[in-house]
């Protein structure tokens, strides 16, 4: 009966077969796209100054070469658009679509659904470094921004290079080890964090508002910054999302599969690291996106690292976008920590889509 | 002449040496079982093949080349493996852990062409999971991921085919579905195979050699009559005259009875007392 069924093949046809839901992951991509656009367009618009939607489109069409529009529109518009509300979008959109890669990347690394880009130690480490920033007693101006996203940057990065050799068995990198080397790192920075700001006086309020996130402060040269970093990260991880989705077997099969397991782990935590710090030094540690993101999209698309990262970075770069235009118009002209927004808007949604999907498995 | 070669080989686990000096040899279109008791080996030599594990000592060659100087990537073209536990993540289609199995003839930058659908969609037909295709893993039972991991295998192309036990959580018809499908491919594409398999009867049914091995060193090598008798599972396994003819085709069968274990009672080894 056996032999029967299992037959050599008689046809020998290729037939690629219609998985349906590659076609709607194409879709997904496509249609993410525009909604991006759409997006970047409608919060613009929104403010303390109400503009017009086609104001928006002419003035960004103007900028593009060889297209010629005279402006009907006063400078002040265009200056609002341009220099003031514009890289706060962009902003906002770089940070949502980093933050759900490097969540997306550390789940698929960790083979952990809890993994968030602030496992292990970036959020701490730049915590304290932005703590620091803010406590001491000068600033530095150079390259047209503070110390403290400096010093939050270089503080993400030292904490997870010290978690990595704490967690380091010669050559190989346990991912176990690794996670709990960056959780009790995290716990130790966390004190140190939570000491200072007790201690801080009148600096709290600036403190615990860069700790929940902000996007008010953008400009131009925040982006400017933080592009290079997350454009780079993207390209690294996107390169490596094929060993991404064999690296979720054990690792043993990844190798038996031509996979140098360590070499990618590497890369790839550093590339995520790397995107991550970037992300929250100049606009602080924004929670829920890195975790929930990617299970939106796996929920709705699959678990295929190849479509679940591009999907995750337009689907971060959207869901931000909202989550800061709500953030700054819910209750004008105070603004509310962006962290709050993303995870009183955020987490409703999520859970409406783990019951209306209802899958048992989805990681 | 292309095979896979042995050369005294020892594995240590720290200062463990698990596998000593074990050498043998497989050609294409053969299939040599890995037998012997629980933590004698079979799974460490499995693994240093497959290069997951560090040689104390020895050499192991794939077609003349050193097995860990080559590039992973052309070993992983050239050698296939089925582990003994698959675990597989949960939420990728049956269709998606096939198509993993391109992975080494794929560059970075490459996608999966046409081709590799073709291939992966041909292994999934001779392994009938293609009605598996759309899947997710959790959906499926422990045969049909067996057999989905043997599609993967397939679909990597390789010359030779490791397997750790595969049948090892399986019911008497999925493993002989299993193996029958391995014996096959092994004549149908001049496969080196190497199986390490728990169950005598089936090592004795399906291997054209046998390679029995004990704390780690080989005790015994030959056909399954060579190697499958009374002497050698005594002094190998402790059980006592329980290997008999195959009622059909003459191949050693072991056939166990209670009471032949060091922990017996004296009342159970009364001939035919339990049945």
């Amino acid at each position: 009966m056996a032999l029967e069924q299992l037959k050599p093949s008689s046809t020998g046809q290729a037939i690629p077969i219609h998985l349906p839901h590659w076609r709607s992951r194409i879709y997904g991509i496509l249609g993410l796209l525009i909604l991006l656009t759409v997006v970047v367009g409608f919060a613009t618009t929104f403010g303390s100054v109400q503009i017009p939607f086609s104001t928006i489109f002419g003035t960004l069409l103007s900028k593009l070469p060889l297209v010629d529009i005279t402006p009907v529109w006063p400078s002040t518009t265009e200056t609002i658009i341009l220099d003031i509300r514009l890289p706060r979008v962009i902003l906002a959109g770089l940070v949502g679509a980093a933050l759900a890669v490097a969540g997306a990347t550390y789940q698929g690394l960790f083979r952990n659904p809890l993994a968030d880009p602030y496992l292990i130690g970036v959020a701490q480490g730049a915590s304290l470094g932005a703590v620091i920033g803010f406590l001491l007693p000068f600033n530095w101006q150079g390259m047209g921004f503070g110390l403290i996203p400096l010093l939050a940057f270089v503080g993400a990065l030292l904490s997870v290079a010290i978690v990595y050799n704490l967690a380091r068995v010669g050559k190989a990198l346990p991912v176990t080890t690794l996670i709990l080397a960056g959780v009790a790192l995290g716990a130790l920075l966390g004190s140190i964090v939570s000491y200072l700001i007790i201690t801080s006086g009148e600096k709290m309020h600036g403190i615990l508002f860069w700790l929940m996130g902000s996007f008010s402060l953008s400009e131009w040269t925040e982006v400017k910054v933080v592009l290079p970093y997350i454009v780079v990260g993207v390209v690294i991880i996107l390169l490596y999302s094929r060993s991404l989705n064999i690296m979720q077997l054990t690792e043993e099969q990844a190798q038996q599969l031509g996979i140098n397991v360590e070499k990618v782990k590497l890369i790839l935590l550093a590339a995520a690291t790397l995107i991550t710090a970037a992300a929250v030094s100049f606009v602080g540690t924004i929670g829920f996106v890195g975790i929930i993101i990617p299970h939106a999209v796996r929920l709705v698309w699959g678990a295929d690292y190849r479509f679940l990262l591009p999907l995750s970075i337009l689907t971060g770069a959207v869901f931000l976008i909202l989550a800061d235009l709500v953030a700054r118009t819910a209750l004008a002209p105070t603004e509310i920590p962006i962290g709050v927004i993303t995870a009183i808007c955020g987490a409703p949604f999520f859970l409406y889509l783990l019951r209306r999907k209802r899958k048992a498995v989805f990681f | 002449m292309i095979k896979l070669e042995l050369q005294s080989v020892g594995v240590a686990y720290g200062h463990n040496l698990v596998v000593k000096d074990v050498t043998f040899q497989v050609m294409p279109g053969e299939m040599v079982g890995l037998i012997g008791p629980n933590g004698s080996g079979k799974s460490t030599i499995i693994k240093a093949i497959s290069r997951v594990i560090s040689l104390h000592s020895g050499k192991i060659l794939l077609d003349g080349k050193d097995v860990f100087k080559m590039p992973r990537g052309d070993l992983a073209r050239s050698l296939g493996v089925v582990p003994q536990m698959s675990i597989l993540p949960s939420a990728f289609t049956a269709f998606e852990i096939v198509l993993m199995g391109r992975n080494p003839h794929l560059g970075l930058l490459q996608y999966e062409s046409k081709k590799d659908m073709a291939i992966t969609w041909q292994a999934m037909e001779r392994t009938a999971t293609q009605p598996l295709a759309e899947r997710i893993v959790c959906e499926l039972s422990g045969g049909e991921i067996q057999r989905v991991v043997v599609a993967r295998v397939l679909a990597q192309e390789p010359k030779s085919i490791l397997l750790d036990e595969p049948t090892a959580n399986l019911d008497i018809r999925h493993q002989i579905e299993i193996l029958d499908l391995i014996k096959s491919l092994c004549l149908e594409k001049n496969l080196m195979v190497v199986i390490a398999l728990h169950d005598l009867n089936l090592a004795s049914q399906y291997c054209d050699r046998l390679i029995l091995i004990n704390n780690g060193t080989v005790h015994a090598q030959g056909t399954p009559e060579e190697v499958i008798n009374s002497q050698n599972i005594k002094e190998v396994y402790g059980a006592d005259g329980c290997v008999y003819a195959h009622p059909v085709n003459g191949l050693p069968a072991v056939i166990l009875k209670a009471g032949n274990s060091r922990h017996a009672n004296s009342r159970d080894t009364i001939e035919g007392g339990i049945i």
